[in-house]
């Protein structure tokens, strides 16, 4: 779109109100009259973008421009801010001070004190903001019940660890005798164990501090070992334990982050948990920063069994699997194959355990589209109606057959579940999950007022079948906007039935799964779809990499963050879409490794948006 | 907003049938007025349903005590006398912004949240359980009790706007705290019991150990810039009001509290069941026994997150999941279904009722002591109007509310004059709460 073309668009659609002595909500649209305005009022401009793209404006009472010129425009205004915004290099967001959330309070509990046991069973689950995930520092409240339950969970961590030669081995690197008094000991203790509860090095009075309570114990006549922890369970309700926080830069301009700091968003980033040894050392050492030395360690946590801590929580999130089983319920009448303990784990773990092997193994993200392999138990395997291949109730990784219908996310149950009804599928809903969830373009809400398709009257008029139905959404003009973008999508997956199984009738009649794009293109099934996917394998890596970026930063990203993942995107279309060019690119970025100063919205000044190098 | 406690509040809400320790928070002159009370504590619970009713077969068409009972209000027939129905209540805050999250996050606080994903979370109120928690809960071990069956929905919903943190939280302490929520029974249930219990052995050492706590949050606290320190000010918060009450508990001279009835560690509840009637009758049966023993006089329970779409083929008759009903565009159908699980989600609410009131309570019972709100954040689930909200109000508050009416307010009268009149039932009356414009004048007798 032109800016005389927008003009024309805010002429004919916001003037009216929006202009004179008293423009309506106080916003004059004339102000945007210029092309200059888009450096002068990035801002203004990104709230007309938000009323229009949510849908406020034009108020139903007005005439609203066609769908397709909305979207023309808000493409248009997207990138126009975008390009504005980081014309000067890229400046590194807020690092808000968070606590852990559930799951990385439970893993790094697990990791300080080698135990295998879900420390944070009796917490309460937090909710998302950001990108979508439950990570992002915005939603991570407090509540009574937490204070609770962290005293609560550190006695039982602490009951556990000190009954557990391994977990003892860890941290209890010390013991009084003949030549080391309990003081010495304990001394010894701390000095371990507080740079780890801590990730960051610690002063010698920080250490003193958990002395004094170590020295309370004892006189109370308290054993070494309870004493100790005593010690260690104040270490477990620290704010310098729970909350990541970093230091703040005082100087005014962005400088990188600090080696520790950089070393905890990497391992909260990868493992969900606090860094090893080996990254706290690095950090140490100030080589963290060392291009080669990241891609190295990169690499290395890939592989590391704790990725799947990450590929676990950024999956279901990002999928929406992890409502399956909660809020999205397959029927128990009509599906009871679900309700099958090891189904019920193979169908959760199997996208869960391919996008791990596709970062461990670096494979083209491109294979979360298409791929010739998944992760199969023998029930599974069987469910899919695949040759029987001799696998355990253990989920391992399997070739798939040419002719098999399986392969990529579009083939697995999980998906195809959570984007259904209980009682049967949707093209609808499979349509939309495609559009949010693969290319992070989610359709608006319906417009107001508008009566809802019946998408399932069963006794309604005229109609009959679900396609006969849906081409209702065709001749609506209110509807065709978006459905003719929705519904071809998802009637491409109905050879599927709500849990994924293979069907080629439905209801006595032949599977139609046909569909054509807006642009005319024609495509049939789930081999067409990817198809038509894979020719936007450009839009899905962007949305892939904006849900990734926001979840190493656990918040929203800004603006100028958009070009960091342009930036990304560019490589990756330069390197195969290899996973490791992804997740090295977040790593390298300046949002991910530098750190904001006093001043505003001060870009970091460098040649490239995200580091370029081709790995050697 | 928050009124000086004065003598006649004091007698009217709180009461004490106990002894003097009981009070310590209040000042030394409303212990005397207290001690010679002999009113039994006041509770209140808010029971909230996602997605609204089918209002043909909600409303009553007489009003006054000689209504009929409408379908979903069929389950209402046992506990009829110690039940009203309020017609045409409406949150003003709840119009516009989306179907579900503003009215959910919105019921108990009457206010606005901001249009976002996260970022700037905040629902520019403070909910009236949380507002009466903050000034009643130290009465009591446990200043209250959040509840729901499921955890907070994942996600963001980019389609509208919202993060789905607003559509899963009811209680709010502070406009950017929404308060977490319990699912698992078991859980609840060792709370109740170790906050009401003699747990004094360690209590000393405990206190030692969040000095030291609270003695590191100070510090961490002046590395901070504002915003962050907002984050650690919380923490200080939670953790200084868990000492307070741990020291209460450990040293009994210093005990503002007593238990008015054992609880049983043998009942304690195994788990989350299967079964969602059953996880819910469990979670309400928590509330119950927090409300016998005294160890919390506030709760909010949500049945499920707002836009659940909870599948009720377990209930006979239905076969869908709760939110694809309640969009039932006129198909008959769906409007049966729709019903049935309306009413469904009524029988739990008199469930809790009848629970309450076989409780004794001296010459009374529980529920007689009580004010139990059943209701939605919207009316019809398939206009997401928050017109004529369907509510229903249970137990006489400690005599001060008139029961067993059908209520036609005029039409439009804010949700929060009910608000209003319930805090002065539960005893710290209020000049005006959100958008109120006075008491409930005729439930409440003044």
């Amino acid at each position: 779109m032109s800016f005389p073309e927008v003009q024309g668009v805010l002429k004919k659609h916001c003037l009216a109100c929006h202009q004179g002595k008293a423009p309506t909500g106080g916003f004059d649209v004339t102000k945007l009259s210029s092309e200059q305005s888009l450096n002068a009022q990035p801002r203004l401009w990104a709230r007309l973008g938000n009323r229009i793209r949510n849908g406020d404006m034009p108020p139903k009472s007005a005439p609203a421009p066609a769908p397709e010129t909305r979207d023309r425009l808000l493409t248009w205004l997207d990138h126009t801010l975008q390009t504005v915004a980081c014309a000067d290099g890229i400046s590194p967001g807020n690092a808000p001070i968070r606590r852990l959330n559930r799951d990385e309070y439970s893993a790094t509990i697990r990791d300080l004190l080698n135990i295998h046991v879900n420390a944070a069973h009796a917490l309460p689950a937090d909710g998302a903001g950001g990108e979508g995930f439950d990570n992002a520092a915005e939603t991570l409240f407090l509540s009574p019940v937490h204070a609770e339950k962290y005293l609560e969970a550190a006695k039982q961590a602490l009951d556990y660890a000190f009954t557990d030669t391994k977990a003892r081995a860890v941290f209890l690197n010390a013991e009084p005798g003949k030549t080391v008094t309990p003081e010495e000991a304990a001394q010894k203790v701390l000095a371990k164990f507080l740079p780890r509860a801590f990730r960051r090095p610690i002063a010698p009075s920080e250490s003193d501090r958990y002395m004094v309570l170590f020295r309370d114990a004892q006189k109370r006549g308290e054993s070494y070992e309870r004493s100790i922890r005593y010690a260690l369970q104040a270490v477990l309700l620290s704010p310098h334990f729970l909350f990541r926080y970093e230091a703040a830069n005082p100087e005014a301009a962005p400088r990188l982050l600090n080696g520790h700091s950089l070393a905890s968003r990497l391992s909260y980033f990868l493992w969900g948990s606090m860094p090893d040894e080996t990254l706290f050392n690095l950090a140490t050492e100030d080589k963290l920063h060392d291009p080669t030395v990241l891609r190295e360690q990169i690499a290395r946590m890939l592989k590391d069994q704790r990725s799947r801590e990450f590929a676990e929580r950024f999956v279901e999130q990002w999928l929406n699997t992890r409502e399956l089983g909660r809020d999205i319920k397959p029927d128990a009448k009509l599906f009871p194959a679900y309700y099958d303990a090891e189904i019920q784990g193979a169908i959760r773990y199997e996208p869960i355990l391919f996008f791990q092997d596709i970062l461990a193994e670096n494979r083209s993200i491109t294979e979360l589209i298409d791929s010739k392999f998944t992760f199969l138990t023998n029930k599974l395997e069987k469910f899919y109606g695949l040759p029987n291949t001799k696998l355990r109730q253990q989920p391992v990784r399997v070739e798939l057959p040419a002719d098999s219908h399986r392969g990529g996310l579009l083939g697995m149950s999980a998906v195809l579940a959570v984007s259904s009804y209980p009682q049967r599928t949707s093209p609808v809903l499979r349509g939309k999950w495609i559009l949010d969830a693969l290319l992070g373009t989610p359709p608006p809400p319906p417009p107001p007022d508008v009566p809802e398709l019946a998408e399932d009257h069963s006794n309604s008029a005229v109609p009959k079948t679900m396609r006969e139905r849906l081409s209702m959404h065709r001749d609506k003009p209110a509807c065709a906007g978006c459905h003719s973008r929705i519904d071809p999508l998802g009637f491409a997956l109905e050879n599927y039935d709500v849990l994924g199984q293979w069907r080629t009738t439905e209801g006595g009649k032949p599977v139609d799964s046909k569909g054509q794009l807006p642009d005319g293109a024609e495509f049939e099934g789930v081999e067409g779809l990817k198809n038509v996917l894979l020719e936007q394998k450009k839009v899905f890596a962007r949305n892939l990499t904006s849900k990734l970026l926001g979840y190493a930063l656990g918040r929203g990203l800004t603006l100028e963050e958009y070009c960091t993942v342009d930036a990304i995107v560019a490589d990756l279309d330069k390197n195969n879409y290899s996973a490791h060019t992804l997740i090295s690119g977040i790593v390298l970025s300046v949002p991910f490794r530098w750190q904001a100063g006093t001043a505003q919205n001060q870009p970091v000044i460098s040649d490239n948006l995200s580091r370029r190098e081709e790995p050697k | 907003m928050t009124r000086r406690l004065t003598r006649r509040t004091l007698l009217r809400g709180t009461g004490a049938a106990l002894a003097l320790p009981w009070l310590e928070a209040m000042t030394p002159g409303a212990q005397a007025a207290v001690t010679k009370s002999s009113k039994l504590p006041v509770r209140m619970a808010f029971l909230y349903m996602p997605n609204g009713v089918l209002p043909g077969a909600w409303t009553p068409e007489a009003s006054g005590s000689d209504y009929e009972l409408t379908p979903s209000l069929a389950p209402l027939a046992e506990v009829r006398n110690e039940v009203s129905i309020l017609t045409n209540l409406w949150n003003q805050s709840a119009k516009g912004g989306d179907g579900h999250y503003v009215k959910t996050s919105g019921f108990l606080t009457c206010s606005t949240p901001n249009k976002t994903l996260g970022v700037d979370i905040n629902i520019n109120g403070v909910s009236m359980d949380q507002l009466a928690a903050q000034k009643l809960g130290g009465l009591t071990p446990l200043p209250s009790l959040e509840l729901c069956t499921a955890p907070v929905t994942t996600g963001v919903d980019k389609n509208v706007g919202y993060t789905r943190v607003y559509g899963s939280h009811i209680a709010w302490g502070g406009p950017t705290n929404p308060l977490a929520r319990e699912i698992n029974p078991r859980l609840v249930f060792e709370r109740l019991f170790r906050a009401s219990g003699p747990n004094q052995n360690s209590a000393k050492e405990d206190v030692l150990l969040l000095d030291r706590v609270l003695e590191d949050a100070r510090q961490l606290r002046q590395e901070l810039g504002t915003a962050d320190r907002i984050r650690i000010d919380e923490y200080l918060s939670v953790v200084r009001s868990l000492e307070d009450r741990i020291e209460k508990a450990g040293r009994p001279e210093r005990r503002t509290w007593k238990p008015r009835a054992p609880i049983n560690a043998a009942a304690k509840p195994e788990g989350i069941p299967k079964d969602h009637g059953e996880h819910c009758r469990l979670m309400l049966d928590m509330i119950a026994l927090g409300f016998q023993t005294d160890t919390t006089r506030i709760a909010t329970f949500l049945f499920s997150n707002a836009v659940s779409n909870q599948n009720f083929a377990f209930v006979e008759g239905v076969n869908s999941g709760h939110h694809s009903v309640s969009h039932h565009q006129k198909d008959p159908d769906k409007m049966r279904q729709y019903q049935i699980i309306n009413r469904w989600h009524v029988e739990q609410y008199v469930y809790l009722l009848r629970k309450l009131r076989d409780m004794k309570e001296g010459e009374s019972n529980v529920l007689a002591n009580s004010m139990i709100l059943f209701g939605s954040g919207l009316r019809d689930g398939d206009r997401h109007d928050p017109h004529n909200l369907p509510l229903l109000l249970g137990g006489h508050g400690g005599g001060r509310l008139i029961m067993g009416s059908h209520y036609v307010f005029s039409e439009d009268t804010p949700l929060a004059n009910l608000y209003v009149s319930m805090l002065d039932a539960f005893g710290m009356p209020v000049e005006r709460f959100a958008d109120s414009t006075g008491p409930l004048t005729p439930i409440i007798h003044t």
